[in-house]
């Protein structure tokens, strides 16, 4: 497919949702990626379709819609990567009024809350440490599979008359009278007026390559996955100091407990984030640290045995919104990446803010807030 | 050395020599057969038989995933395919 | 100090060779007595030259130096300044070793193919049938098939034919004419004859006949069929056979564990029949400073070498010089090590062998059909997107015996090849022994 309406460069969740919603919406769309299907951070991702973790503002606005259209997208695509309304329980560790505070400013904005006493919150995860005594439950809260989400996406696109070719690396943006007209690959020259930049942690190469500039780096995570186990916990779990580490700009390590079961029996533990470039090397310390969290919620996980950890790079953005829109340099040339741990949950809802974009539609919501054209020029 | 051992295994009382490992013992009763698969309910025995494979995994005294090629039986202990 | 992981003859004589020249020692195995597969015994090693065990085992435990730490699993190293950090678990306990200089000599597994009835019980490695026998007295069967391809299969065979047990057949894949190709290495290790010629007069003894062609190509509830293999490992049309058995026992020479090598960030190459090991120069030195690594882990080659390449470790981490005959010795070794990678090299048809339902992945249960769906309607391309997807290589083995076939079948499906990244990526475990996260979090600072 040499010249097709769109070409969207990213073959995870994100690159695979923009795909899918253009295709949707009657183009013929050519994916590409330098690597295989979920090659980048959706492959270490942990499935997280939140509304949760989120301040009112335009993010929660967008993963409010994001949410369903995951859910609308499973009856589109099938019920094939394991997407499930499993819901979350913030649980407060010491003094619960933040979190009091964040939930009842929440519901103000569309997400379902409900106040947990001692009793209902170990109603709902039995085997949480007896001393905590108070959360919240996000009956919205969701989770999937995102490998599994974005191949079948894919294969959905391609189904559709779109197409997919991997291992092709775009080595140069093709831009003609400031419009962006075809990009340039290890596998040849594509052409198209629209191009989507969904490649993630490394979004800003590709600005880069167009002569733009999108100043998106990396946050180091780890996760740990443990043995396959009897099911001990039963919604995604997580302390209330996620939400203040999300919107935190320290470089320096910031751990939060997250803790959630999957379907395989085993557990997922999280989170960390480092700001220290790609460097992918294992550090011990961070997993004693977020396994010595992890027990300190769930004391039974004392005798749950690890069996491995793996990293990723989530893509942020320094206001820790993502990056959508149409780039201020180059007409054509959309982007829809930094969206740091939030990409997964967030895909379906940035596809439909840039189909609409594309196509001069009105949105769900004004999008002016992730717009690149926020980002003063730096001049290097 | 042949100091006798004597422990359970899914309730069944296994007598062994000191030092052998819970799946010698076991196999050494004619059962081969240490435990059924997480989801197709298959039976699997010891395999690479050097703690490498996993396959012969077992409960000892309540603690799941233990490799009974490698734990050497001792008496009193409750093993079991599944927890 | 310097640290030695492994207990086999590597290890061991890198720990006596450093031992014997001052250096302090830490010997640190998982298993209950020193001796690692190749010498694993009960109460004293039996089988081929065994009288080299017994030598090396009583200057083991004469020396003062060395501190023996059995039962002893390491599941992670770190380095501290410009110390390394040895992680291990004992007893249900999380303690720690920190030296100036490691020696890993970690050793091999059997190599597994995936044949439909592989994952019954009854069905095992010959590696399993050994450690039951020698190191537990337990025989697997009455009545056992051996097969598989490697000179290996001779002394599990023979050991258990004395052990009482009939082997019912002891099949070849190969034919015994390809060591014609490598006359040189033959001729450098004339001793290879002896040790042929006593395992022939064994199987002479127990009526064996080996025959050679043949594999293993699949097992249900006691009957293993026995099919007749041309050189590319496919059945032949001609009649296989169908024999009953307690146990089969089938192996396909080994592979190394790299987990904790990998870990340490040694570096690693892929030899020329696709296996991974460590690349280590002429004094078994890695990449990392004050790493050295010797045994199967740099090259598959059996007891003879890891010994000569133990020794050289043990030497140049006491910072002696290497004596030339040690060197010679080892060249000669290094040649047989790839005679025998030429000898019995393992063929793509063995992919063959396996149906839609044949169960790859043994953890996770993932069969043939779970990987080329993968492939065929989700566009995998390798095996980290065939894990992914799957599962498989995500169990509690971590993809030690399935990684290897699982990126081999999806390499065959894609029409690709296996490219040494990959093969260097599935070994790559962070966690090189399960920890509980109990003891993983009292362990922070």
């Amino acid at each position: 497919m040499r010249s097709p309406d769109a070409i969207v460069i990213g073959a995870g969740i994100v690159g695979a949702s923009s795909a899918l919603s253009l295709t949707n919406a009657g183009l013929r769309v050519l994916i590409i990626d330098r690597g295989a299907v979920s090659s980048g951070t959706t492959g270490a991702g942990e499935g997280n379709i939140l509304v949760s973790d989120k301040d009112p503002g335009p993010e929660l606005t967008l993963a409010l819609r994001s949410r369903d259209l995951w859910f609308e997208m499973q009856e589109d695509v099938g019920d094939s990567f394991e997407l499930e309304a499993k819901g979350g329980v913030v649980v407060a560790r010491n003094d619960d009024v933040p979190l009091l505070n964040l939930a009842s400013e929440q519901s103000l904005h569309g997400v379902v809350t409900q106040k947990l006493d001692h009793e209902s919150l170990h109603q709902l995860e039995p085997y949480l440490h007896p001393d905590l005594h108070s959360g919240i439950f996000y009956p919205q809260d969701a989770q999937c599979q995102p490998m599994l989400a974005a191949a079948h996406v894919i294969r959905t696109v391609v189904a559709r008359g779109g197409a997919f070719i991997s291992q092709a690396k775009v080595t140069r943006i093709i831009v003609e009278n400031s419009r962006v007209s075809g990009v340039e690959t290890s596998q040849g020259i594509f052409r198209a007026p629209i191009v989507v930049n969904a490649t993630g942690t490394w979004a800003g190469e590709i600005a880069t390559m167009a002569g733009s500039h999108l100043p998106i780096a990396p946050r180091k995570g780890f996760i740990l996955v443990t043995e396959p186990t009897k099911k001990y916990v039963f919604h995604k779990v997580y302390d209330s100091d996620y939400v203040s580490n999300v919107a935190s700009s320290d470089a320096d390590l910031q751990t939060s407990t997250v803790v959630e079961g999957t379907r395989s029996g085993t557990i997922l533990i999280g989170a960390s984030r480092e700001r220290i470039g790609f460097d992918g090397s294992m550090n011990y310390e961070i997993l004693r640290r977020l396994a010595a969290q992890a027990t300190s919620l769930f004391p039974i996980l004392r005798d749950v045995q690890l069996l491995r950890a793996y990293r990723g790079f989530r893509p942020y953005a320094p206001d820790h919104l993502p990056v959508i829109g149409e780039d201020g340099k180059v007409g054509g040339l959309w982007h829809s990446a930094g969206h740091e741990g939030a990409g997964i949950g967030l895909a379906p809802g940035s596809a439909a803010l840039i189909t609409d974009a594309i196509l001069g539609k009105e949105s769900f919501m004004d999008s002016s807030p992730f717009s690149p054209r926020r980002f003063a020029k730096v001049s290097v | 050395m042949s100091e006798r051992v004597s422990f359970t295994f899914n309730g069944i009382q296994v007598q062994c020599e000191s030092g052998q490992s819970i799946a010698a013992a076991v196999i050494n009763t004619g059962t081969l057969a240490l435990r059924t698969t997480r989801f197709g309910e298959e039976p699997r025995s010891i395999f690479c038989g050097i703690g490498i494979c996993f396959d012969c995994v077992v409960v000892v005294d309540g603690v799941a995933n233990q490799r009974a090629c490698l734990v050497t039986a001792q008496s009193g202990m409750k093993v079991d395919s599944r927890s | 100090m310097i640290v030695v992981i492994g207990a086999g003859p590597g290890g061991l004589a890198a720990a006596e060779a450093a031992a014997r020249n001052g250096s302090d020692v830490a010997l640190i195995d998982s298993a209950p007595r020193i001796g690692g597969q190749y010498w694993r015994h009960r109460t004293e090693v039996s089988g081929y030259r065994n009288y080299r065990a017994d030598a090396l085992f009583a200057k083991i435990k004469a020396s003062q130096s060395i501190t023996y730490i059995s039962e002893a699993s390491v599941w992670s190293i770190e380095r501290d300044g410009k110390l390394i950090r040895v992680n291990y678990l004992q007893g249900g306990t999380e303690s720690s070793l920190t030296a100036e200089k490691l020696i890993i000599a970690t050793g091999a597994y059997d190599r597994s193919l995936p044949f439909p009835g592989w994952n019954q019980p009854g069905s095992m490695t010959p590696g399993a049938v050994q450690a039951l026998y020698k190191g537990h007295g337990v025989l697997a069967g009455k009545r056992i098939v051996v097969a598989g391809t490697g000179p290996f299969l001779l002394p599990v065979a023979t050991a258990l034919a004395e052990a009482g047990v009939e082997i019912v057949g002891l099949y070849e894949a190969h034919s015994p004419l390809r060591w014609a190709l490598s006359p040189v290495a033959l001729i450098f290790n004339l001793s290879k004859f002896a040790e042929l010629i006593y395992y022939w007069r064994l199987l002479a003894k127990h009526g064996i006949r080996p025959q050679f062609g043949r594999a293993v190509t699949s097992f249900a509830h006691g009957r293993v069929t026995i099919s007749h293999v041309n050189s590319d490992f496919h059945v032949k049309a001609k009649q296989g056979q169908i024999v009953e058995v307690d146990a089969v026992a089938v192996g396909w020479g080994f592979l190394p564990d790299l987990t904790l090598g990998g870990i340490a960030g040694c570096r690693q190459r892929v030899a020329s029949d696709g296996t991974t090991v460590f690349d280590v120069d002429r004094n078994q030195l890695s990449s990392q400073p004050h790493i050295w690594i010797a045994g199967e882990a740099t090259g598959i080659g059996g007891a003879d070498l890891s010994l000569l390449e133990g020794e050289i470790a043990g030497l140049a981490a006491s910072g002696q010089e290497i004596p030339s005959h040690l060197r010679i010795k080892r060249y000669a070794k290094e040649i047989f090590a790839q005679a025998l990678s030429r000898s019995y090299p393992i063929r793509d048809g063995w992919k063959s062998w396996s149906n839609e339902e044949t169960v790859i992945c043994r953890c996770e249960e993932v069969t043939l059909s779970n990987i080329k769906e993968s492939v065929v309607e989700l566009g995998a391309e390798d095996s980290r997107t065939a894990k992914l997807f799957t599962r498989a290589g995500m169990g509690l083995c971590q993809g030690r015996i399935c990684s290897r076939n699982v990126a081999e079948i999806v390499a065959g499906l894609t029409g690709c090849t296996v490219s040494d990244e990959e093969r260097i990526a599935s070994s790559n475990r962070p966690i090189a022994a399960p920890i509980s996260l109990g003891l993983l979090g009292d362990g922070k600072k």
